[in-house]
């Protein structure tokens, strides 16, 4: 009976053995789980009586209904609305993510600042905003004093419809500047093709839920594209048991394995930038096999055939054209992909009951090339899937109450004639509305700046446009600059008088017809919270502003407040529906629409000069001979001598004849040598990281994996072939470098990545916000070296060169 | 030989009784002395009795009375001061010399300090849990959830669970987590069991309560 080690083992043994009979172990580790969930430093709503605010979600153009559980006066979920007619209870990342768009408190402006130490050295002070608005009025007056009321520029990245761009476009007109800029998204792209083609001023609309072919050309439609909310409810319904019988057959076209591509029943890959070249390849199937619908094409198209103008000369049609350049064996060369896929995805595409041909990149953050677009466009047409069920829709206007027009002086009127900085509208861009890099050119090239004052709205250009290190340039020789951003993103940080914003959830805002939305829609937003800081909504500092300005700049802002201009647009919906609805409806449902869509006969709907769907457009040879022949307005560069073939070289066209009027396929001019720089540089987007002008929430961090982000290292994505090729191994540091600079990253190797090419997301790389932002990766837009795509003149943002080196 | 023989037998016995000392003696920790160290007990505020409230009472209020919905459908709860004050609205005339009614008076409905009640089910942060989806929409009656609360005289002890700071109701006041009654344990494998039994796996997926 000796306790010697022998006895102890076995004394310890069988204490182990009765712990494990026992529930002590199980019971701990359940316990200890649970403790942890209990520290004093892991936050946790308020305990409360709930309550939920309605509204919709501003942080994008998609215009998704959520409702914000609140607990006391505190918001703290948001969840999509079931019965919101766009989302129908789905949201993205981003917009569950918006509290903290709210309540991160070291992103946010809490009151008017203005600058006292040099640009971007980041010393502020407080001021009031009766100071903020007189030093912008005393700015403003001026400039009108003198005469050069051109010298105040705004850019404004608000939706383009909504009352908020309306307004701030009105105070520059009221004002006599003609120098409103947007910010370039893919809706600019989308609605010069609904121009082109089919006559309408207006975004494109897709019915996508009653579609049973997508053939997308690079939209990510589970990365975020347009309205993610909507889309992934869409794609829920694609995939239903309901919808088992006719399932929705996708064929996405990516150069990357995206969660789209991985998720559609046929991913092809052509070379980025060839994408016209595909959907013109897919269109010759479908002429030579006489696959198209022969009704629209024969009574409500323009230029398919070859045809003889007045003058009697012939013209080639779009099917000559197609059916000589764009042979699948020469698509194949061009593209990549091999001419048997060709074929068969034009069958498949031509025999499905509804399809859709849907053009994009990416997010839709960004524009995309005019041609392309068109391409893909006509296929619709080839199949007369023009304003069908299941089809492209051509929608109507939300009969909003136009405002009463702006009052004009002289200083106004003189103002006005003058040309745009960025020419965008003159007879060089005549399809285009706003052209930043253009405005940033014209800037950069003059010993002074043209541009006095800058206002900035809602847009963040400094991290979001292609070579933004230009526009920082141009931002430098700008005498003073006004941030009305809520935020503390970069290009705040270069301004010298800061007028803060309220953040999404504690203002009204609309959204007026989101893009791509198959019904007209109004979306208005509601205050969720009391504001938490000194801010003040953007659309009552534009009007306070006018109403200190005054003379005829304050009679063209009648209203007392934001609210007031605009339930003066939304008075036009009280009768516009089937039933009568007040202000309080549409504020307390947060939308106006029209479910039922009037398809209406093709004979009417197209507005284009021939009435009819054009393949070739009268409007691009209006345009293009009027360019070719000197007619611009005031103002702009001469041209004197220069042939036809010359004017087009000059709009960055390369093909000759009548194509050019047609879709078809440009090849890009090279940003660099290729021996210089072998590989392909091309950003990507992902759902959960906002791309835009507002920053990502420190929440979606949290979701990004370890091979995209560590730490504050950045990894692109890179086939394992190419990268072999340069040793580089998964993990890998190097160098990119382009022609416009370098980025330092790391190497993920990605079989989903084509060989050749370099994916980097957009959406890293801040140099402002705070630690969960500032310095974490690199930003593309640093080297994009972008140049002008044909005909829209927008920056081509997917084709820079650069090399690897390995660091 | 046979002595010698034995020796080392009855050795080996000896050794095993070690084994069976620190096997015994852990089985007695495990089932007897953690439970003990592990919960702290702790009392209500006041001793409220359903019984006298409830709908075999004098009083004879129904279960909704109290615990009600809102109109928007969340569901009250446990009611606050307000809620009493309705029948015991008078400081000066209580409804019966009971000590603990003239404890709600003097401590709470005087002072107009809402009564800090210790929750037998409370739940994680982490957990949304709609009342009126399993009361109304799947006509689930309180008890088969909460224990038949409705007849007592004494509220249960309240056992608080020093690590997870939650009442021992969830666990279930067994400690092996034995099971007899559908109220006995409020764990996330009992809601899931639940649904499962009812056909509505669907409500299994993370998000449904977890969002």
């Amino acid at each position: 009976m000796e306790f010697n080690r022998r006895n102890f083992l076995k004394f310890v043994a069988g204490g182990l053995g009765g712990t494990l009979l026992s529930p002590l172990p199980w019971k701990l580790i359940d316990d200890i789980a649970i403790w942890t969930q209990n520290w004093a430093w892991v936050p946790v709503p308020e305990r409360g009586k709930f309550s939920y605010i309605k509204t919709v979600c501003t942080l994008c153009p998609g215009a998704c209904g959520i409702q914000v559980r609140k607990v006391g006066s505190r918001a703290v979920k948001i969840e999509g609305r079931s019965e919101y007619p766009v989302n129908q209870g789905a949201i993205c990342p981003l917009g569950m993510a918006g509290l903290q768009t709210l309540y991160n408190e070291g992103i946010r402006w809490k009151a008017p600042m203005k600058r006292v130490g040099p640009r971007g050295s980041e010393k502020w002070k407080e001021i009031s905003w009766d100071e903020a608005l007189d030093t912008l009025t005393t700015r403003i007056k001026g400039l009108r004093d003198k005469g050069v009321p051109e010298e105040l520029a705004a850019i404004d990245g608000n939706q383009s419809r909504s009352t908020m761009a309306l307004l701030i476009k009105r105070l520059l007109s009221s004002i006599g500047s003609p120098n409103y800029l947007r910010m370039p998204q893919e809706e600019d792209t989308h609605t010069m093709v609904n121009f082109l083609m089919q006559g309408i001023n207006g975004p494109l609309a897709f019915d996508l839920e009653n579609t049973d072919f997508i053939l997308s050309f690079g939209c990510g439609l589970l990365d975020g594209w347009g309205f993610p909310g909507s889309m992934l409810s869409v794609w829920r319904h694609w995939i239903s048991d309901e919808q088992k019988k006719h399932k929705t057959h996708v064929v996405q076209v990516d150069p990357r394995a995206s969660n789209t591509a991985s998720k559609a029943d046929i991913w092809l890959a052509p070379f980025p930038g060839t994408e016209a070249a595909l959907a013109l390849g897919i269109a010759h199937v479908i002429i030579k096999e006489k696959l198209y619908s022969k009704e629209f094409i024969e009574n409500h198209c323009f230029g398919f055939y070859d045809w003889f103008d007045e003058k009697g000369v012939e013209h080639k049609g779009f099917s000559g054209i197609v059916l000589g350049k764009y042979s699948p064996a020469n698509v194949e060369i061009i593209t990549g992909i091999k001419r048997r896929v060709i074929i068969e995805v034009a069958r498949k595409f031509a025999s499905a009951h509804a399809p859709i041909a849907l053009a994009g990149r990416g997010k839709g953050t960004f524009p995309g090339s005019l041609y392309e677009f068109m391409a893909v466009y006509a296929l619709n047409a080839l199949k007369g899937r023009i304003n069908t069920k299941g089809g492209t829709l051509i929608t109507d206007d939300v009969p909003l109450a136009p405002w009463a027009e702006v009052e004009y002086d002289s200083v106004a009127n003189n103002g006005l004639t003058k040309e745009r900085l960025d020419r965008a509208g003159t007879s060089q861009y005549p399809f285009t509305r706003s052209l930043i890099h253009k405005f940033t050119e014209a800037i950069n090239g003059n010993q002074s700046s043209p541009v006095d004052t800058l206002l900035l709205c809602s847009a963040n250009p400094v991290y979001t446009i292609p070579d933004n290190q230009s526009f920082i340039q141009a931002l430098a020789k700008i005498p003073f600059i006004v941030s009305l951003s809520p935020f503390m993103d970069e290009t705040s940080m270069m301004a010298d008088m800061i007028l803060p914003d309220h953040s999404h959830l504690e203002k009204m805002i609309d959204i007026v017809r989101p893009t791509g939305i198959q019904y007209p829609l109004y979306a208005l937003s509601q205050p969720v919270v009391k504001p938490l800081y000194s801010t003040r909504h953007s659309g009552d500092v534009i009007i306070s502003l006018a109403k200190r300005i005054g003379g005829s700049v304050a009679g063209s802002f009648q209203w007392a407040n934001f609210e007031e201009a605009v339930k003066e647009r939304v008075s036009g919906l009280y009768d516009a529906g089937k039933s009568k609805v007040s202000w309080e409806d549409i504020t307390k449902n947060g939308y106006w629409y029209t479910p039922s869509h009037s398809f209406g006969e093709w004979t009417d709907i197209f507005k284009t000069p021939s009435r009819k769907f054009e393949f070739f457009s009268t409007e691009i040879e209006l345009a293009l001979k009027a360019y070719s022949k000197g007619l611009r307005p005031v103002g702009a560069y001469a041209l004197e001598g220069k042939s036809f073939d010359d004017t087009l070289l000059d709009l960055g066209i390369r093909s000759k004849g009548d194509e050019v009027y047609m879709p078809h396929y440009e090849e890009l001019k090279s940003s660099g040598d290729k021996n210089q720089y072998p590989l392909l540089f091309l950003p990507i987007e992902f759902i959960n990281l906002a791309s835009g002008w507002i920053g990502s929430p420190p929440f979606l961090n949290k979701t990004l994996f370890d091979h995209q982000l560590t730490k504050d290292d950045l990894f692109v994505e890179v086939n394992p072939k190419t990268a072999s090729q340069y040793r580089l191994a998964e993990g890998s540091r190097a160098i990119l470098q382009s022609s416009k600079g370098e980025l330092s990253v790391r190497i993920h190797l990605f079989d989903g990545a084509m060989p050749g090419v370099i994916f980097v997301p957009f959406g890293l790389g801040h140099t402002a916000y705070d630690k969960y932002l500032k310095g974490k990766g690199v930003n593309p837009n640093e080297i994009i070296d972008p140049i002008e795509d044909p005909l829209s003149g927008q920056p081509v943002w997917w084709n820079t060169r650069v090399k690897v080196i390995k660091a | 030989m046979e002595a010698d023989a034995k020796k080392p037998g009855r050795l080996k016995m000896d050794g095993w009784i070690f084994f069976l000392v620190g096997l015994i003696a852990a089985l007695i920790v495990g089932w007897m002395v953690f439970p003990l160290l592990l919960y702290s007990e702790k009392s209500q505020p006041l001793i409220f009795s359903h019984a006298s409230h409830g709908p075999e009472s004098d009083a004879g209020l129904d279960c909704e009375e109290c615990h009600f919905f809102y109109e928007d459908g969340t569901f009250s709860g446990i009611p606050g001061i307000k809620k009493c004050m309705e029948c015991h609205e008078d400081p000066e005339s209580p409804l019966s010399e009971n000590s603990e009614e003239v404890k709600l008076f003097t401590d709470y409905v005087g002072t107009k300090k809402e009564i800090p009640w210790l929750v037998y089910a409370r739940q994680p942060d982490c957990v949304y849990f709609p009342h009126i989806a399993h009361v109304k929409m799947a006509e689930i009656e309180c008890k088969v959830c909460h224990g038949d609360f409705a007849t007592r005289k004494v509220p249960p002890t309240y056992k608080l669970n020093r690590l997870t700071r939650y009442s021992i109701d969830i666990w279930g006041r067994n400690i092996a987590g034995y099971k007899k009654n559908t109220w006995d344990t409020m764990k996330m494998d009992d809601c899931a069991d639940c649904h499962k039994r009812k056909g509505k796996e669907n409500n299994n997926a993370c998000f449904v309560c977890h969002k």
